[in-house]
C-alpha cells in the first residue's frame, strides 16, 4: 500500500502564517495590545522594584557613609585622623576632605547657605557620589552641585557667587551629582576650599566612615563616641548619621507603592481579558479555514500548533517591542524616582525585563490554547459549517425594541447590536470600564496629590518665606533681636504684605511620651497659613495645640485630651484641639508662642511665613524685601517651593500609567469592533445597498460600542472614586499620617460626570478606525465578502 | 460596439468598462445600452459573463472603470459614496437571489429600513410598508423573522423592501434562482404585475424561460460584451 507524504509541522506553521498575513489588522492589534501590556508590566515591575527599599539598596551600592564627622584639622594631626581607619568596627573610611560653609547667590538672588567639600573625584571607599550630569570639578572656579539640573534652578554653566568673603568667588557649575546621605551641597576641587573659607574662620574637614554595626541610633552614637575618643578634645565639631537620610527617604518610596500596585493590577487584568478576546476571536474567525485545512489532511495537533503560531508570532513581536518600550519609558521615570528618593540612580532590573514579556507570552498562549484545542477537535465539516453560519437568534428583541424607539435608525440598530454578541460585549465593557477607571482614578489621584502637596507645602497660602540665608548670614550665626525686628519692619513696610507670622521651631518633651516631639510655635495669627486639619480645628485660644498623626499614635492621646508639655523653660498643660496633616513618622506639635512659653527666642526663630495681597507678583515682592533688608542681614526672602519632587514624580507616573491602560483599552475596543465588523460585513453590504450613507454607517458602528461604554462609565465612576479613596488612605498610612477629607473629596458630581466621558472617549476612539473602514467599503465588495 | 440606448431612457450606459484587476480581462467591455421607463429588460448570459457586474453598476453599488452610467436622469458614475447611497435609497430598489434580508429584523422592520434610511416620516413609511405587505400577500407575517419564512415569502419581503421608497428602477438579480419552479413563477407573475403598474424592471437571469415569459426585451451578454444576437428588441 502506498503511503501519502505526511504534512510537515513546518507546513502547519507556514499555513498559520498565511492566515495571519490575511488578517494583518488583527495581528497588529494583538501585537499592539501585548506591546502596551508588556511595556506597562515592565514599568510596573521596575517601579515596584525601585520602591522596594530603594534607599538601602542605593546606600549599599554607593557605599554610603554611616557616619559623617566634621573635624577641625587644626586640633588633630593628619596621622591622628588617618588612624581612625583602624578603630574597632570601622570597615571603611574616606577623607579628610576640606570643607567650607558659605553664603551664596545665583542670578542676583540669595541661593542659601552651602556646605562645599573639596574632593578630587566622586568615587572612593565611602560615599561613592553618582554624577548625574556634566563632569567632576577639576580646577579652580568649578563646582558640582548636589542635585539634578533644571526645575528652574541652576544648570551646567550657571554661575554661583560665593558671598560673605572679602572678594566674591565665582564658581561655574560643571556638573550635578547625588550623595546618598547628602554629605555636601556641592563639591569643588580640593585646592578650592581654602579660598572659600572666611578670614578667621576655623578650618573644617569631613571624615566619612562605614561601620560593621550602625543599624540603630544607639550603635551610630557608639561609633561616634569611638571616633571622638580617638581624637584630641575639640577636634570633632559636628557629626551626621545615615539614619537621618534613611528616615527622610524611606517614606516617599513606600508611599508610591499603593498606586503603582493599583495600576499594575488594572493593566494586568485588562491585558489578559483583551488578549483572550483577541485570540479567541482570531480562532473563531478562522473556523472556515480550519475546516479547509483539515479537509486537506492537517491533524488536530497540527491545527492546534498552527493557531498557537498564528497568535504566537504577533504576540512575540509585541512582547519584545513592549519590553523595549517599557525600558525606554522606565528610564525617565526611574530617573525622577531616584531623584525623589535621593538615591542617585535606579535601573530596570533584569528579572523585570524577562518576567514581563515571558509572563505576557504565557498568558497569551494559555488564552489561545482553549480555542485552538477546540478548533483542533472540530471535524472538517463542523468547522466549515461553524465558520459560515452566523450566530442566529440573539439580540432580536433588542432590535425590535430599538425599532420602536424614536431614534435615527442607524443609532437604534447600533445600540441594539451588542445584544447579538453578549460575551464579546462583556469583554468590551470590561476593557472600557478598566480603561475609564484608570483615567478617572488618575485624574482623582493627581488632584488628591496636588491638594496634599498644596496643604503640605502651603505654597498657595504662604508664597514667600523669610529664612536665614541672607547675604549677611554665616554658619552657626544666630540673628540678633535687632535683625529680627528689621525683618518685621520691612514686612510691615511692604503694602503688599497681607499676613506675616514669625515661626519658631525646636523640640519639646511630652509627659508620658518617650523621646521628643518637634514643635512649631507661631508668634501671631497663624490660622491664615492654612495647615490641613484632619480632625478637630486649628487652635484658636490660649492653652490649645494641634498635633500630627504621629504624635497621636506615639502618645496614645486623642483630640480633646490634655497633656503636659515641657518646652525646656516651662511646663504647661495644653489641650489637643486638632489633628494636622503632616506626613512624618516624627511627632509634631503646633501652637502659639503664648501657649508654648520659652520658645520665642532668637535661637529658635526659624522663618517668617508671609501671605501676599491678591495680584502681587511674588518675585517682585521678594526682590523688594531683600532690597530693604540689605546685604548685611542674615535674613533673606525666598519663594516658597511648591509641590515637592515626590508629588511631581507621582503625578507624572500616574499620568503615564493611566495613558497606557487607556491605550490598551482602546485597542481592545478596536479589536472587538473590528471582529464584529468582519462578522457582519455582508449585513453592512446590505445596508449600503439599501441606501445607508457613509455617515449613517459610521454612526451605526460607533453606536455598537456606545451602550457598553455608558454602562462602563456607570461602573467605572464609583469604582474609581472608591479606588482613589482607598489608595490615598493607603498612601497616607505608609506616610504615618491621616488625611484631611478635602484630599479625597476631589470628585464633585459635575467633574465626575465629565471624567466619566472617558469611557465614551475610549470607546469611540477604539471604534472609529473600523467604523471608518465600514463606512468607506464599497457595497458591491461588502456584499461579495463573507 | 452595439449601442442599445436611446434618448429618454431611464437607464443609460455609454461605453461602460469595468476591470477588477489591471492586468486581467475586463468584466464588462464598452457596454452601451438603455432601458426605457416602464420597460422590463432581461439581461441574460452564462456564469461569469458580467451580468451581476452590470447590475451593480446600474444600482450604483460599484463604479465603472470607464464610461458613464445615467439612471433616472442622473449620472451616477462620478458620485461620491454618500451621494450614491442617497441615490440608491431614493431611486433604486434591488432584489437579490438570496433575498439578503436582515435576519435580526422583523419582516416589517426589514421593509421599513430603506424608508427610514432615506429619512421618510415614520407614519408615511409605516403606511407604505403596510400597503406593500398587503400587496405581496404577507401582511400576517409582519412581526415574523425572515428565518421562519419560506423562500417565496422571503422574496416577497425583499420585493416589498425594494419598493418601499417607490424607486424609479427595480433591479432583480436572479430573483427566482433560489426558489422552486412554482414559487419562481409566482414571483415572476408578481414582477410582471409591478411592471404593468408602470414599474421599470431590469431582470438578471440565466433562465431563458423567465426572460421569455416576463421580459419585453432581452439583452445577452457574453464575456463582458453585449451579444448582438438575442431575443427581444435591440435598440
Amino acid at each position: 500500500m502506498s503511503s501519502w507524504p505526511r504534512v510537515s509541522w513546518f507546513a502547519a506553521v507556514r499555513t498559520a502564517t498565511g492566515g495571519m498575513l490575511r488578517h494583518k489588522v488583527q495581528a497588529v492589534v494583538l501585537g499592539m495590545v501585548l506591546l502596551v501590556a508588556t511595556a506597562s508590566a515592565t514599568l510596573g515591575f521596575a517601579l515596584l522594584a525601585a520602591n522596594d527599599g530603594p534607599f538601602i539598596r542605593a546606600f549599599n551600592a554607593q557605599d554610603g557613609a554611616h557616619l559623617i564627622v566634621t573635624v577641625n584639622p587644626a586640633r588633630a594631626s593628619s596621622g591622628q585622623l588617618a588612624a581612625t581607619r583602624t578603630l574597632h568596627g570601622v570597615t571603611a573610611m574616606a577623607g579628610p576632605f576640606g570643607e567650607a560653609t558659605v553664603q551664596s547667590a545665583w542670578q542676583g538672588q540669595p541661593f542659601g547657605q552651602l556646605t562645599l567639600v573639596g574632593r578630587s573625584s566622586p568615587g572612593g571607599p565611602v560615599d561613592d557620589v553618582v554624577l548625574n550630569a556634566g563632569r567632576w570639578a577639576s580646577g579652580p572656579g568649578q563646582i558640582v552641585l548636589n542635585n539634578t539640573a533644571g526645575g528652574g534652578g541652576p544648570v551646567v554653566g550657571s554661575k554661583i557667587i560665593v558671598t560673605g568673603l572679602p572678594r566674591a568667588v565665582i564658581l561655574t557649575v560643571v556638573g550635578f551629582a547625588s550623595s546618598i546621605t547628602n554629605t555636601a551641597d556641592g563639591w569643588v576641587a580640593p585646592a578650592e576650599v581654602a579660598s572659600l573659607q572666611a578670614p578667621g574662620a576655623a578650618p573644617s574637614a569631613q571624615l566619612m566612615y562605614r561601620f560593621a554595626s550602625a543599624g540603630t541610633a544607639a550603635q551610630v552614637s557608639a561609633d561616634l563616641a569611638e571616633v571622638t575618643g580617638a581624637l584630641p578634645p575639640g577636634a570633632v565639631t559636628g557629626a551626621g548619621s545615615w539614619l537621618t537620610a534613611e528616615s527622610q527617604n524611606t517614606g516617599n518610596g513606600a508611599i508610591m507603592e499603593p498606586f503603582v500596585v493599583a495600576f499594575a493590577l488594572i493593566g494586568l487584568i485588562m491585558a489578559v481579558l483583551i488578549v483572550a478576546n483577541v485570540v479567541s476571536g482570531a480562532v473563531a474567525a478562522g473556523y472556515y479555514r480550519i475546516g479547509v485545512l483539515k479537509s486537506i489532511g492537517l491533524t488536530p495537533a497540527q491545527v492546534v500548533l498552527a493557531y498557537l503560531s498564528r497568535v504566537g508570532v504577533p504576540a512575540l513581536a509585541g512582547c519584545v517591542l513592549g519590553v523595549v518600550a517599557g525600558n525606554l519609558l522606565a528610564i525617565p521615570v526611574l530617573h525622577q524616582s531616584a531623584d525623589a528618593y535621593g538615591v542617585g540612580s535606579q535601573s530596570v532590573p533584569l528579572w523585570a525585563s524577562v518576567a514581563a514579556p515571558a509572563g505576557m507570552l504565557v498568558l497569551t498562549v494559555l488564552a489561545a490554547f482553549g480555542p485552538a484545542l477546540r478548533a483542533g477537535r472540530l471535524s472538517a465539516t463542523q468547522a466549515i459549517a461553524a465558520g459560515r453560519a452566523p450566530n442566529a437568534g440573539r439580540g432580536y428583541a433588542a432590535y425590535r425594541l430599538a425599532a420602536r424607539l424614536r431614534l435615527p435608525r442607524p443609532v437604534g440598530m447600533g445600540l441594539a447590536a451588542p445584544f447579538a454578541r453578549p460575551a464579546r460585549t462583556l469583554v468590551s465593557l470590561a476593557a472600557i470600564a478598566f480603561g475609564a477607571t484608570a483615567v478617572i482614578f488618575a485624574f482623582g489621584l493627581s488632584a488628591s496629590l496636588s491638594r496634599a502637596a498644596g496643604i503640605q507645602t502651603l505654597s498657595a497660602t504662604v508664597p514667600v518665606e523669610i529664612q536665614q540665608d541672607g547675604p549677611g548670614g554665616g554658619p552657626n550665626q544666630i540673628p540678633t533681636a535687632q535683625q529680627d525686628a528689621a525683618v518685621t519692619a520691612a514686612l510691615n513696610g511692604e503694602l503688599d504684605t497681607a499676613h506675616q507670622t514669625l515661626v519658631y521651631e525646636n523640640q519639646l518633651k511630652v509627659t508620658g511620651m518617650s523621646g521628643t516631639a518637634n514643635v512649631t510655635a507661631f508668634s501671631g495669627d497663624s490660622a491664615w497659613i492654612g495647615y490641613g486639619v484632619i480632625a478637630g480645628h486649628w487652635y484658636d485660644g490660649p492653652g490649645q495645640v494641634d498635633v500630627n498623626t504621629a504624635f497621636l499614635n506615639a502618645s496614645g492621646l486623642a483630640i480633646g485630651d490634655t497633656t503636659t508639655i515641657d518646652t525646656g523653660t516651662a511646663q504647661v498643660t495644653v489641650r489637643i484641639v486638632g489633628e494636622v496633616f503632616h506626613p512624618s513618622s516624627e511627632p509634631a506639635v503646633y501652637g502659639s508662642t503664648q501657649t508654648l512659653p520659652g520658645l520665642a527666642t532668637p535661637a529658635n526663630a526659624q522663618q517668617w511665613d508671609v501671605g501676599l495681597r491678591p495680584g502681587t507678583k511674588t518675585s517682585e515682592y521678594v526682590e523688594a524685601v531683600n532690597s530693604v533688608l540689605g546685604r548685611s542681614s542674615p535674613w533673606g526672602a525666598t519663594t516658597r517651593k511648591d509641590g515637592g519632587k515626590f508629588y511631581a514624580v507621582a503625578v507624572s507616573l500616574v499620568g503615564l500609567l493611566a495613558l497606557m491602560v487607556a491605550i490598551a483599552a482602546g485597542l481592545g475596543v478596536l479589536n472587538t469592533v473590528l471582529m464584529t465588523t468582519r462578522d457582519r460585513v455582508h449585513d453592512l453590504g446590505i445596508f449600503k445597498a439599501l441606501g445607508m450613507r457613509p455617515g449613517q454607517m459610521l454612526t451605526m458602528v460607533v453606536c455598537w460600542i456606545v451602550g457598553p461604554a455608558v454602562l462602563a462609565a456607570a461602573i467605572a465612576a464609583p469604582v474609581a472614586v472608591a479606588l482613589n479613596t482607598a489608595t490615598v488612605h493607603a498612601m497616607a498610612a505608609t506616610a504615618h499620617t491621616g488625611i484631611p477629607a478635602s484630599i479625597t473629596e476631589v470628585f464633585p458630581p459635575g467633574r465626575l460626570a465629565l471624567l466619566s466621558l472617558a469611557a465614551l472617549a475610549i470607546a469611540v476612539a477604539g471604534a472609529l478606525a473600523p467604523a471608518a473602514w465600514a463606512a468607506r467599503a464599497r457595497p458591491a465588495v461588502a456584499l461579495r465578502t463573507e | 460596439m452595439i449601442d442599445h440606448s436611446a434618448p429618454g431612457d431611464v437607464i443609460r450606459l455609454d461605453g461602460v468598462t469595468k476591470t477588477y484587476q489591471s492586468d486581467g480581462p475586463p468584466a464588462l467591455a464598452e457596454v452601451s445600452m438603455g432601458v426605457a421607463a416602464g420597460e422590463v429588460v432581461a439581461i441574460m448570459g452564462p456564469s461569469g459573463s458580467g451580468k451581476s457586474t452590470l447590475l451593480n453598476l446600474i444600482a450604483g453599488l460599484d463604479r465603472p472603470s470607464a464610461g458613464t452610467v445615467t439612471v433616472a436622469g442622473r449620472r451616477i458614475d462620478a458620485l461620491g459614496e454618500g451621494a450614491l447611497a442617497r441615490f440608491r435609497a431614493r431611486h433604486v430598489g434591488i432584489i437579490f437571489q438570496f433575498f439578503n434580508l436582515l435576519d435580526d429584523l422583523t419582516v416589517e422592520d426589514n421593509v421599513l429600513l430603506p424608508a427610514q434610511l432615506a429619512g421618510a416620516s415614520r407614519r408615511q413609511a409605516r403606511a407604505r410598508a403596510t400597503e406593500l405587505l398587503a400587496r405581496m400577500g404577507i401582511e400576517e407575517y409582519r412581526d415574523t423573522y425572515p428565518a421562519r419564512m419560506s423562500g417565496g415569502q422571503r422574496q416577497r419581503v425583499a420585493i416589498a423592501r425594494a419598493l418601499v421608497n417607490q424607486p424609479a428602477v427595480l433591479l432583480a438579480d436572479e430573483p427566482t434562482g433560489a426558489l422552486d419552479t412554482a414559487t419562481g413563477q409566482d414571483i415572476g407573475r408578481l414582477l410582471r404585475e409591478l411592471n404593468q403598474g408602470g414599474q421599470t424592471l431590469v431582470l438578471v437571469t440565466h433562465d431563458p424561460d423567465l426572460a421569455e415569459r416576463y421580459a419585453a426585451r432581452t439583452v445577452r451578454i457574453v464575456d463582458g460584451r453585449l451579444d448582438g444576437v438575442g431575443a427581444g428588441v435591440l435598440r
